[in-house]
């Protein structure tokens, strides 16, 4: 059986989801908005990002919608990414798990305050 | 630029890749050139695009061979090959090109890298003698001199190059050709004259030594030499001549010799420490013969400070055997501390132990008997070349003469004695004896002669010999 390149869930591509949950975005912006809701963690590689986009769309997580708006004149027609339906279960399921994992930490005195 | 040398390593991608999203990589790196202006945000972008590189890239060749990723599960036949297509599209001709830049590329870096190793390696052995060695000078006969002073008074080994590197080694050091002018020769023969005034144990013989420099430098005897090794041998030869001390040297180097003392950072410690854990302590081999013969290849006396524990593992593993051979042959020298140290394990009471150089802390007696040792009364025998030079020859000069050794093999190279290293300018500087040291068993020691073995052989055979001897000793102990 292939392995599933989602599973788990590799982090550059949960940014991504959480980065395209209120608005569609071209790749740029998204990776603006990753930088931005990581604090500056994590910025994403034109390799990573499109390897990432690559496998949101195949799993149908993403889907591509034409955008014009932001062209500038001379700028090609970019590509803009939507979160699908899948794609919302995928983030929230693993948004979750993630949640899980701080409350065994908060258990383990390892975290403290009201983090979640 | 950039955008173009990006539009390069994007030929590096699987091409399936590139047609869906090197448009779009493209245009995104464009962007942040638009927006990431100044030298500090290029590099961040590209340490980033690279670091993307290498991570993106391994990943996409993988997901670009799901036919391969599912292989295994495909019926097969035995013994029959079964060949995928992974792409569908030959490489072109710039993916060949780009393929073939990247190795060169690599390989480039590669060589570099091992040439930075190389380098590592070659300072690294400026250490191996051991901090005592750091504070020594050991100027070699008709050489430039050899500092790898660390203090502005060294102990000096006159007559060859045993433990220090070449101050050429030193990057600070630059390497001029001098020609001695009237001042230069005038500048060395007033210092020469101070120093052994100040400095030499023997006050009388100093002040002869001074009046004969300066008597030769009245009647013009050193005008013609415009040589800086010459004129350093010249005065060499003179001080011993009539100071009869084979300490005193003079020593002239082509690069220029450190003003000061160099200090020794944490990093060179640290260096030095990994270099010797590297080197096992110079403990090349610790192993039992038959007959229960302990063997031990030492090719260097490490630093005790440091090397302590892998000495005191070395001797206890030897401890249930019925001799010991300690080859020597390719022993170089190093810490007077760790030759009193593994001395110490040959007696059952504190022995005094000669050495020719003072050194700081002399310990002038074994630290006899070690707790738990049982080699205090066993058959010593020492393996000895040319080659066997310095604390190596003290070990053997001194368990011979205390007749605790049997020596095999052959003369030792001969370098003894001990002097202090005085810088004069930057060129010029001489070892002076500055304590008068005993030795007990002779006028004279080994300095330029050498220790003669008891059993003369040549260097290659001199453990088979000393073999012999311990078994046919051994059997005799027991017919006994």
């Amino acid at each position: 059986m292939p392995k599933r390149k989602l599973d788990p869930l590799p982090s550059a591509a949960f940014q991504i989801l959480l980065s395209l949950a209120d608005q569609d975005l071209h790749g740029y912006a998204i990776m603006r908005q990753v930088l931005e809701q990581t604090d500056g963690r994590m910025r994403l590689g034109p390799g990573t990002l499109y390897s990432s986009i690559q496998s949101l769309l195949e799993e149908s997580f993403i889907k591509e919608v034409d955008s014009r708006e932001d062209a500038t004149p001379g700028d090609q027609r970019r590509r803009c990414y939507r979160l699908t339906s899948a794609g919302l279960k995928l983030a929230r399921s693993e948004a979750e798990r993630l949640a899980g994992l701080l409350r065994v930490a908060r258990a383990k005195k390892i975290l403290r305050g009201d983090y979640v | 630029m950039s955008e173009k040398i990006y539009a390069f390593l994007l030929r590096l991608y699987p091409s399936g890749f590139r047609k869906a999203y090197g448009g779009e990589a493209m245009q995104l790196v464009r962007d942040r050139l638009r927006d990431e202006k100044g030298l500090s945000c290029r590099l961040r972008l590209w340490r980033d695009l690279l670091v993307d590189l290498a991570m993106s890239l391994p990943r996409e060749y993988r997901n670009a061979q799901p036919v391969l990723a599912s292989s295994s599960t495909q019926r097969r036949l035995d013994g029959v090959p079964s060949f995928h297509v992974l792409e569908d599209q030959p490489p072109s001709v710039g993916t060949i090109l780009a393929a073939v830049l990247f190795v060169l590329l690599a390989l480039g870096t590669l060589s570099m890298m091992l040439k930075h190793v190389g380098d590592h390696r070659r300072s690294s052995d400026s250490v191996m003698q051991g901090r005592a060695a750091q504070t020594r000078w050991a100027p070699s006969p008709g050489s430039a001199a050899r500092l790898s002073g660390n203090a502005s008074h060294a102990t000096v080994a006159v007559s060859q190059p045993a433990v220090a590197p070449s101050s050429a080694d030193s990057p600070r050091a630059a390497s001029t050709d001098l020609m001695l002018d009237n001042a230069e020769r005038q500048r060395v023969i007033e210092a020469a004259v101070d120093n052994l005034k100040k400095h030499y144990f023997d006050s009388g013989g100093a002040e002869k030594m001074a009046n004969a420099l300066l008597f030769h430098e009245r009647n013009g005897d050193y005008n013609s030499i415009n040589d800086g090794k010459a004129f350093a041998e010249l005065l060499t030869r003179q001080m011993r001549k009539v100071g009869q001390d084979v300490d005193l040297a003079m020593e002239y180097s082509p690069a220029r010799l450190p003003d000061h003392p160099q200090a020794q950072t944490p990093e060179d410690l640290a260096r030095y420490r990994n270099f010797l854990e590297q080197n096992n302590c110079f403990y090349k081999k610790v192993e039992i013969l038959p007959h229960a013969i302990g063997y031990v290849k030492l090719d260097g006396f490490a630093d005790a400070s440091i090397c302590r524990s892998t000495a005191v593992a070395a001797m206890a593993s030897l401890n249930g055997t019925k001799a010991v051979i300690f080859d020597l042959r390719d022993n170089r020298g190093g810490d007077p501390a760790m030759v009193s140290l593994m001395a110490a394990y040959l007696f059952d009471h504190p022995e005094y132990w000669y050495s020719p150089r003072p050194g700081p802390t002399p310990q002038s007696w074994t630290q006899s008997p070690v707790p738990g040792n049982h080699l205090a009364d066993k058959p010593v025998y020492l393996l000895t070349s040319a080659s066997t030079w310095s604390a190596g020859e003290q070990f053997s000069y001194d368990l011979k003469m205390m007749k605790r050794a049997t020596l095999i093999g052959e003369t030792t190279g001969g370098g003894a004695h001990a002097g202090v290293w005085h810088r004069i300018d930057d060129h010029f500087g001489m070892g002076i004896p500055e304590v008068r040291v005993v030795n007990p068993y002779a006028k004279n020691d080994w300095e330029g002669t050498g220790v003669e073995p008891d059993v003369k052989v040549k260097a290659a055979d001199a453990l088979i010999a000393a073999e012999k001897l311990a078994e046919s000793k051994l059997q005799r102990g027991k017919t006994d």
